[in-house]
């Protein structure tokens, strides 16, 4: 009798941590969902949507516009996976199948601490030691830009991405390792024509987690990336992403004005971009899982 | 390919070693070309070792030795000059549990070419279904060639891999206990395609089901604790055993 | 047991600490351009104070004044006067803002070394920042695109340059840096950068130029570093510094900001690199009690 209690504790237990967790997502969705409602009595969707300039302090007229925050955000994402992904894949490719064992035993913790350097410690080696670099190689005379930004993101999403697609290799059944030997394949070709597209659907969903790092990035773009709001043409003009901007003007805007209110719809923004993402490699993981059980 | 039945296959006084553990003692025996030879013998005996040997799939494993000789129409397998990727062109692998890749029927079939340099398309279906044809495959896929080759069930994704495994046109295929992993009726159809490929194959496999054995190989050798116990037409070993251990085998006083 | 005691034992003297010094520490938030001088002058005093507390720190003169309307902090630090919004919900709030002059600031314009310009007038300084003047060869330097680096919006002094010099928006394309000293460190490591920074961090920089501002063309060109030029207003881009209390200063408060307009405080102000408080703000001060 009293283990059946016992058992119904733990289960309400696990049944209530597992509660708090969706209650605590959903939460957070909700919180952003009620600030960001009363901004559109003020502003109008298109213009939040497809105004190019986010200028609420504005002298003349007040603009809420974040279609160059997107296009920031999207420069130094697209920048940053441009780098992370061949080299990422790349290198887990090179622990899973050829490293010898020392040194897979030596790279993988290196990974692993890659991935714990704070953020503010690699956005202060972009000002210090990237952006110099940048400069003297662009020939332009600062280097607090998209590609500033673009490379230290490469950086931070590479664990997330060598890590998970390592583990995706490492579970690819010996056996297609031994069929494609069989028939005569070389170990180059096994890797790259059997296990790689074996993988396919765990290297994917690590990637777009190591996007979505990119994304909500904050500490590190702010720091290195020139923040300047105007829409950005090259890879060499300073951006301003969604992430600097909350941060930047959070912390003074007087509170419940249109200006706040402002600033949660572009955290709902994000909020939305990334929950997709991480839905879209989950779908990918999935599908592909229920395609090819083996 | 030959048309005489020359001994394909020479293992001559053959040994192997898992560290220092002795898996094959001094084995020797031939396989004739278009013929099937079995080897049986208990769980353990060294038989999927030896039958590894002969496409040096063991190679891939970590310290392994290999002494004495292995001959394939005439040369030493095991000689420094040998090129395995090329040898395994020549002597092409079925495995216990079906793996086809996770790929379309026809690209299974079609890796084999790709990676050995077939580019021209219309080759490349040509032999994919040639090859399907010969695995008895080709009807029952022959509508669906862009489905997952995972989704055939077990028997079928055997015949799919028999398949691949015909693409590049070897001239030995060893099979590692391939019905182990199937139902009876998928296992008949399968001991079925191999009493046919034999017109064209030398085949080599490697079985626990003695009645298969009996029912499908010309020669058989069993093998036990790593020692050639006895070898000779099926026929005969099967109903006058020379050694009284083989005929206990056989009757089933020991699995 | 003796982890337990522990544990209690080091909440316990946290928790005394933290309960003593809340009891007396003086918050002061704010303004970047005021944090370096008003840390130093907290220093000073509490060395000479044993005993008093007083944390300062930074954020911009708009999180200052936020902070002070939430009743989060004692000395609100501003580079900036401040607005009708803030004043509104002040008095939404029963805050009653009292404003005090500790120092007097020549808003500098810095360039490179390299930099062949010397000198602007205001108006050029207002058009470069709104980006209508985009390459130094228009104001007589290299043929080079000007690279403009400011502050955030919570900034006092960005809002005094846009409201007292450009009178417009500054250009979507200038850099928005955390503090002054960004400012400082984009300007010596950019060729064609130009930024604007408290002169406290001009006195000991080395690796950027301060221009000379005149009002007009044909006007006399000013240095933000010559006291006179700064107190007079011949430079044009002088302002006060300020710091707003909630009602009339009391008790601690007042005795810090006593010690801020005292002589030797006003000797600190000076080493800092800013200016003593001209005569004309005594009267204010004077109005606040002090």
């Amino acid at each position: 009798m009293i283990h059946k209690f016992r058992e119904k504790l733990i289960q309400i237990f696990f049944f209530l941590n597992g509660l708090s967790v969706i209650l605590i997502l959903g939460g957070i969705f909700f919180l952003l969902l009620r600030y960001t409602w009363p901004a559109f009595k003020e502003i109008q969707m298109a213009e939040f949507l497809f105004g190019k300039f986010w200028d609420p302090t504005a002298y003349v007229k007040p603009a809420y516009g974040i279609l160059a925050m997107l296009m920031s955000t999207f420069m130094v994402t697209v920048g940053a996976l441009t780098i992370a992904v061949p080299l990422g894949i790349g290198t887990a490719a090179y622990l899973s199948d050829v490293a010898s064992p020392k040194v897979r035993e030596i790279a993988k913790p290196v990974v692993e601490i890659l991935a714990g350097i704070p953020s503010v410690v690699i956005g202060f080696l972009g000002i210090v030691l990237v952006g110099p670099v940048i400069a003297k190689l662009t020939g332009t005379t600062n280097g607090l830009n998209a590609i500033n930004g673009a490379i230290l993101l490469s950086v931070m999403s590479l664990p997330t991405i060598i890590s998970l697609s390592e583990d995706a290799l490492t579970n690819v059944p010996k056996s297609f390792q031994e069929a494609s030997l069989a028939l005569g394949g070389s170990q180059w070709q096994t890797l790259i024509l059997v296990k790689i597209p074996a993988a396919s659907s765990g290297i994917v969903a690590a990637c777009m987690l190591g996007m979505g790092r990119a994304i909500g990035e904050t500490m590190t773009v702010l720091m290195a990336t020139g923040n300047a709001p105007a829409m950005p043409s090259k890879l060499t003009d300073p951006i301003m992403t969604m992430t600097s901007t909350i941060a930047i003007e959070l912390g003074e805007v007087p509170y419940y004005t249109t200006h706040f209110y402002g600033l949660f719809a572009i955290g709902l923004v994000l909020f939305i971009i990334t929950f997709i993402i991480n839905m879209v490699s989950d779908i990918i993981l999935h599908r592909y899982e229920r395609q090819t059980r083996y | 390919m030959e048309l005489s039945k020359d001994p394909k296959i020479v293992i001559q006084d053959f040994d192997f070693y898992y560290g220092n553990n002795h898996a094959v003692k001094k084995v020797s025996f031939d396989a004739l070309g278009r013929e099937v030879t079995s080897i049986i013998g208990p769980s353990g005996c060294g038989k999927s070792t030896l039958l590894r040997c002969l496409n040096r799939m063991n190679d891939l494993i970590p310290e392994t030795k290999a002494q004495g000789k292995i001959l394939i129409d005439g040369q030493d397998i095991y000689e420094a000059s040998v090129d395995v990727v090329e040898l395994r062109k020549k002597v092409g692998m079925v495995f216990q549990k079906p793996n086809p890749f996770p790929k379309t029927i026809f690209d299974n079939v079609a890796y084999g070419l790709r990676i050995n340099g077939y580019q021209e398309k219309s080759e490349i279906i040509r032999r994919v279904e040639q090859s399907l044809r010969d695995s008895a495959l080709w009807e029952e896929v022959k509508d669906r060639l862009t489905d997952n080759g995972l989704s055939l069930s077990g028997g079928q994704q055997q015949r799919l891999c028999v398949a691949r495994a015909l693409a590049i046109q070897p001239e030995i295929v060893l099979m590692d206990e391939p019905a182990s992993a199937l139902d009876p009726i998928a296992s008949a159809k399968l001991e079925e395609l191999i009493v046919r490929l034999k017109e064209k194959y030398t085949i080599v496999i490697v079985t626990h089901n003695m009645q298969q054995a009996a029912r499908i190989s010309d020669k058989t050798a069993f093998l036990m604790q790593g020692e050639l116990v006895e070898f000779g037409a099926t026929k005969d070993l099967f109903t006058k055993p020379t050694r009284k251990i083989t005929e206990e085998y056989i009757t089933g006083r020991f699995g | 047991m003796k982890n337990f005691l522990k544990i209690i034992m080091v909440f316990s003297v946290l928790l005394l600490g933290v309960a003593d010094s809340h009891a007396q520490m003086i918050q002061v938030k704010g303004s970047d351009t005021l944090i370096n001088l008003v840390q130093k002058l907290a220093e000073e005093y509490m060395m000479k104070n044993p005993g008093k507390n007083i944390a300062v720190t930074g954020g911009g003169s708009g999180t200052g004044v936020a902070a002070l309307l939430n009743n989060k902090c004692d000395i609100a630090n501003a580079s900036r006067e401040m607005s009708l919004k803030e004043y509104e919900q002040a008095s939404d709030r029963g805050i009653t803002p009292v404003t005090i002059v500790v120092a007097l600031d020549g808003l500098s314009i810095i360039v490179n070394p390299d930099n062949s310009v010397e000198e602007l007038t205001k108006d050029q300084v207002a058009k470069i920042f709104r980006g209508e003047i985009r390459n130094w060869s228009e104001v007589g330097g290299k043929d080079m695109p000007v690279n403009l680096y400011g502050r955030q919006s919570n900034s006092g002094t960005y809002e005094f340059m846009k409201t007292a010099v450009l009178k417009g928006d500054f250009s979507g394309k200038m850099s928005r840096m955390n503090g002054n000293a960004q400012i400082v460190a984009a300007v010596q490591a950019d060729e064609s950068g130009i930024g604007y920074v408290g002169v406290g961090y001009v006195k000991d920089s080395t690796g950027i130029k301060v221009l000379n501002i005149a009002l007009k063309e044909g006007g006399e060109y000013a240095s933000p570093l010559d006291k006179i030029k700064v107190d007079t207003g011949i430079y044009p881009l002088s302002r006060p510094l300020y710091q707003f209390v909630n009602g009339n200063p009391q008790g601690d408060v007042k005795e810090f900001i006593a010690f801020e307009l005292s002589p030797e405080g006003q000797r600190i102000v000076e080493e800092e690199g800013f200016f003593s408080i001209p005569q004309e703000y005594v009267g204010l001060n004077k109005k606040a009690g002090l």
